[in-house]
């Protein structure tokens, strides 16, 4: 881990040192936990001088792409030389803009008791004063309220997971005639959300057990007594009654496998019930995020073949901690042509994280189909694996790890040792 | 064909509902090829029925049940071995409502008042242990087919035996669905008319003794006119009688716990204690009615509406024994069946005039195809010599006598009748009552009550309409 002062004292003599990036961690009634200061990678052609808010903007949906359960994108931090009130209005934008991406991307639906207020963080790179502001996003007239930092080490340690390998079993039906991927693409979101709903409305037991609404999770436990938790979760279809049961139909998705899920609570007395919804919200994004790539695929590999037939297995999902041997970690995922080092490289550029190769964890979900698993009928056109054609993002990797936080002065920056 | 459970001692019923999601393709919608897909997909749901990820939920606490994973449950100090009654423990404290509660030593324990306790059917879609299965397949199939989307209502219940353990009770259950997903496999393919699929609806009926709770499964969508036959098949298998009908829908069992939407009161004389009489029997109106009275429906026909809505008390009984399936008719519909038989001229609906009797009959049998008997007597003080004719109607018919005299009309819901005394009770259901549907005022204030003879206008000449059961089934 670098620090600011490497960073500056690299900078060419007067010009503008200008970094943006965003704050990831977990946001409680009180207090945000930031475990990640994620820079966002420079664009090719850019000076330093101005900064692209949809550059920044799209760093931020990739990045919460990445993330799994209890963690996200809670704000974002600009350091430069210009002073906080000449960068609050930019910086208001900024979090508005990554907000509103990231939330309308999101298949399950927010609940009153979460918590929306993001952070700005401004570092004067001169001065190296800090200015740290929340907003509530929920309200698009909200004003900055100042909000203070604090440095703590090695808090995320005893942070708690909740997992999960879930089946999944989608099967609907397309729509008759031509299927633009606009068309199937909202075809599949619909039911998504229907399925979304069915997992939201679930019953779930953590360890066995069903808690009630206002239990804790760790009750009892002495301090970093248990931090894994097993989930299990119950769903019931809704009464679906419709006059037409048959329709015609011009094919068929089914999407059918299992996927592992995880979710971090905060270890300040963290409730069940939270456990519970960041857990099911994980699932529900780490299967849409999938789908996402599974389409995005469909339609670089050829888009006229969009009316075909054929199956694609959805990228495997991989795990990589935050630090050394923290808990918390963050997730990536690959088509089953991809190795560990490609991992490491993407982890790299998006979060700035600086990864070992054994590090990454691939064991928890498994790519290899046995014969048995195929179906018998030939499919008319075999779309094999392809190669990824994403990474349409990314710039150079950086040289430097800039890990800006951890100056002297006191700063919010949850660290893990 | 139809699964039936045995009623014992215990009053307690396990039920077990939730939708199972039914969906198939298929390409070639010729007749046999759709069977096919359609029994396919029944198969794999009665393979999802008895794996590991099927699971109960207690619907009013925190116990889950699997019952093939060893009947693993959730919940501590709980064995598969734990008597159902526990279960029963979390049933018990949601039914705290004060009017249940004080009036629940009254109510028998059998019948309409059992004790439900009721379990979610769901799916397990997490798993434990290595190995995973692979990841998501994505796969695309582009088509012209036929796509059929639906959920089958699954809905079993089973009298709980005495001292039948929770292992036992669920093994059971579990059978319960598996026929009846059997069955509604049966059903389905016998009514596929071409592409058009009937969602098969499970209804589940109380018989008289010894065949208890039985279910079955019937086409959604045909009406009981078209299902004569299955009704008979199921008559003859029963031993049950060929004029009385027990398996239209509207004879379906109703649960303790599930409140009737309509907001009328069910049987409200069933709260009440039976008069003693030496030598004395009581006679009583045989099946469901509601309680119908003045201001209801928001029409204000106080002082003037009583014989109407003893009509309408009436016309409820025919509708919930399956013998009518139009809603209870309103003073105006009652009021244009009169105009339209002839009996009344075209001003009188929307007025406000009384009706007797006469018009009694005349409505029932004009709107409802059923034919009454009158019975006169001169002055009121012979009606306590009528005992051993309500008694007979009330044996053979069971229907909901309206008697009206003097000024006022009154429903009869029985006789206490003792033949060698003679002394005679008459229990009357009022239509003058004005409040809300609160049970333990009715039958505190007597609006539902059992009356002696000296209730009755001693002078005043009355008459009785006698409704006739149609004998069908």
């Amino acid at each position: 881990m670098g620090s600011l002062v490497s960073v500056l004292n690299k900078r060419k003599h007067g010009s503008w040192v200008l970094f943006t990036g965003l704050l990831i961690g977990q946001s409680s009634a009180q207090r945000d936990y930031i475990v990640m200061a994620s820079r966002t990678p420079p664009k090719e052609e850019t000076h330093g001088n101005t900064f692209d808010k949809d550059w920044i903007t799209e760093h931020a949906r990739q990045v919460s792409r990445m993330l799994p359960g209890g963690l996200s994108v809670l704000g974002v931090f600009l350091i430069t030389e210009a002073d906080a009130k000449d960068t609050q209005t930019t910086l208001r934008q900024l979090v508005f803009s990554v907000e509103n991406l990231i939330c309308s991307e999101r298949l399950w639906n927010p609940e009153d008791d979460d918590v929306t207020d993001c952070v700005t963080l401004h570092i004067n790179s001169k001065t190296r004063k800090t200015v740290c502001r929340t907003f509530d996003v929920k309200d698009p007239k909200s004003m900055a309220k100042p909000a203070d930092w604090k440095y703590q080490s090695g808090l995320c340690s005893s942070w708690v997971s909740v997992s999960c390998c879930s089946n999944v079993n989608i099967y609907f039906p397309l729509p008759t005639g031509q299927n633009t991927p606009e068309k199937m693409e909202n075809c599949i979101k619909e039911e998504l959300q229907i399925w979304a709903k069915q997992i939201e409305t679930g019953v779930t037991l953590i360890d066995g057990k069903m808690f009630s609404d206002d239990a804790e999770l760790t009750t009892g436990q002495k301090r970093n007594a248990k931090q894994a938790y097993t989930v299990q979760l119950l769903i019931s279809p809704s009464e679906h009654r419709v006059n037409d049961v048959v329709q015609k139909c011009g094919g068929s998705v089914s999407i059918r496998g299992a996927i592992h899920s995880r979710a971090y609570v905060h270890s300040n007395k963290p409730k069940a019930k939270l456990a519970e919804k960041l857990l099911k919200r994980d699932i529900i994004s780490t299967l849409a995020t999938r789908v996402h790539m599974v389409l995005e695929e469909f339609v670089t590999a050829g888009g006229q073949n969009i009316n075909v037939g054929g199956d694609l297995l959805v990228p495997r999902r991989i795990f990589c901690p935050v630090k050394g041997r923290s808990p918390v970690c963050v997730c990536d995922y690959q088509f089953s042509d991809e190795g560990p080092s490609e991992a490491a490289v993407r982890l790299k550029e998006m979060l700035d994280l600086d990864a070992a190769e054994e590090d990454i964890d691939t064991s928890q979900e498994n790519v290899t189909i046995t014969t048995s698993d195929i179906k018998a009928e030939p499919q008319p056109e075999q779309i094999e694996e392809a190669s990824p054609q994403r990474n349409n993002y990314i710039g150079v990797v950086m040289a430097s790890a800039v890990a800006l936080l951890a100056t002297a002065a006191s700063l919010l920056y949850l660290n893990d040792v | 064909m139809v699964v039936d459970t045995h009623s014992s001692d215990s009053s307690i019923i396990l039920r077990v509902k939730g939708p199972l999601e039914f969906k198939c393709l298929f390409d070639k919608p010729d007749a046999l090829n759709i069977q096919k897909v359609i029994s396919k997909t029944f198969d794999a749901l009665c393979s999802d029925i008895k794996s590991d990820s099927c699971a109960f939920t207690l619907c009013d606490g925190p116990v889950v049940i699997w019952p093939n994973k060893d009947v693993t449950i959730s919940q501590e100090g709980i064995t598969p071995n734990t008597l159902c009654e526990v279960l029963s423990q979390w049933t018990q404290t949601s039914e705290q409502d004060s009017a249940s509660k004080r009036l629940a030593k009254k109510k028998s324990k059998k019948g309409p008042s059992s004790t439900v306790v009721n379990l979610q059917l769901m799916m397990e879609v997490t798993r434990s242990g290595a190995p995973h299965p692979h990841v998501p397949v994505f796969e695309r199939t582009v088509q012209t087919a036929h796509f059929i989307s639906t959920t089958l209502p699954m809905d079993c219940a089973v009298f709980l035996s005495q001292d039948e353990t929770i292992q036992d009770a669920c093994l059971r259950l579990v059978e319960e669905l598996w026929n009846q997903l059997n069955e509604m496999k049966r059903v389905t393919i016998q009514h596929l008319k071409g592409a058009s699929v009937l969602i098969p609806e499970p209804l589940h009926f109380l018989l008289p003794p010894p065949h208890g709770l039985v279910t079955v499964v019937y086409p959604s969508g045909v009406p009981d006119s078209q299902l004569q036959t299955v009704r008979q098949t199921l008559h003859k298998k029963y031993d049950l009688p060929e004029d009385t009908p027990y398996f239209r829908r509207a004879n379906a069992y109703h649960f303790a716990n599930e409140p009737y939407r309509d907001g009328y009161l069910r049987n409200p004389h069933l709260s009440l204690n039976l008069p003693a009489l030496d030598n004395g029997k009581v006679y009583l109106v045989q099946g469901l009615y509601s309680y119908h009275h003045y201001m209801q429906d928001r029409i204000d026909d106080n002082g003037w509406g009583c014989a109407y809505r003893s009509l309408q008390t009436i016309c409820s009984w025919f509708q919930q024994q399956g013998y009518e399936e139009r809603s209870v008719p309103t003073h105006k519909e009652i009021q244009q069946a009169l105009v339209d038989v002839g009996d009344k001229p075209a001003a009188f609906v929307g007025s406000r005039q009384w009706i007797g009797s006469i018009e009694v009959q005349v409505v029932l049998s004009q709107l409802l195809g059923v034919t009454s008997k009158i019975m006169f007597v001169s002055q009121g003080s012979e009606l306590a010599s009528k005992g051993r004719e309500l008694a007979n109607h009330f044996t053979t018919e069971g229907t909901p006598v309206m008697i009206g005299g003097g000024v006022l009309a009154h429903t009869i819901l029985g006789v206490a009748w003792s033949e060698t005394t003679g002394e005679i009770r008459y229990l009357i259901l009022d239509p003058h009552y004005t409040g809300a549907e609160d049970l333990q005022l009715i039958t505190e204030k007597g609006w539902c009550g059992w009356k002696g003879p000296e209730f009755w206008d001693q002078t005043a000449y009355y008459n009785l309409c006698l409704p006739q059961r149609p004998r069908v089934i």
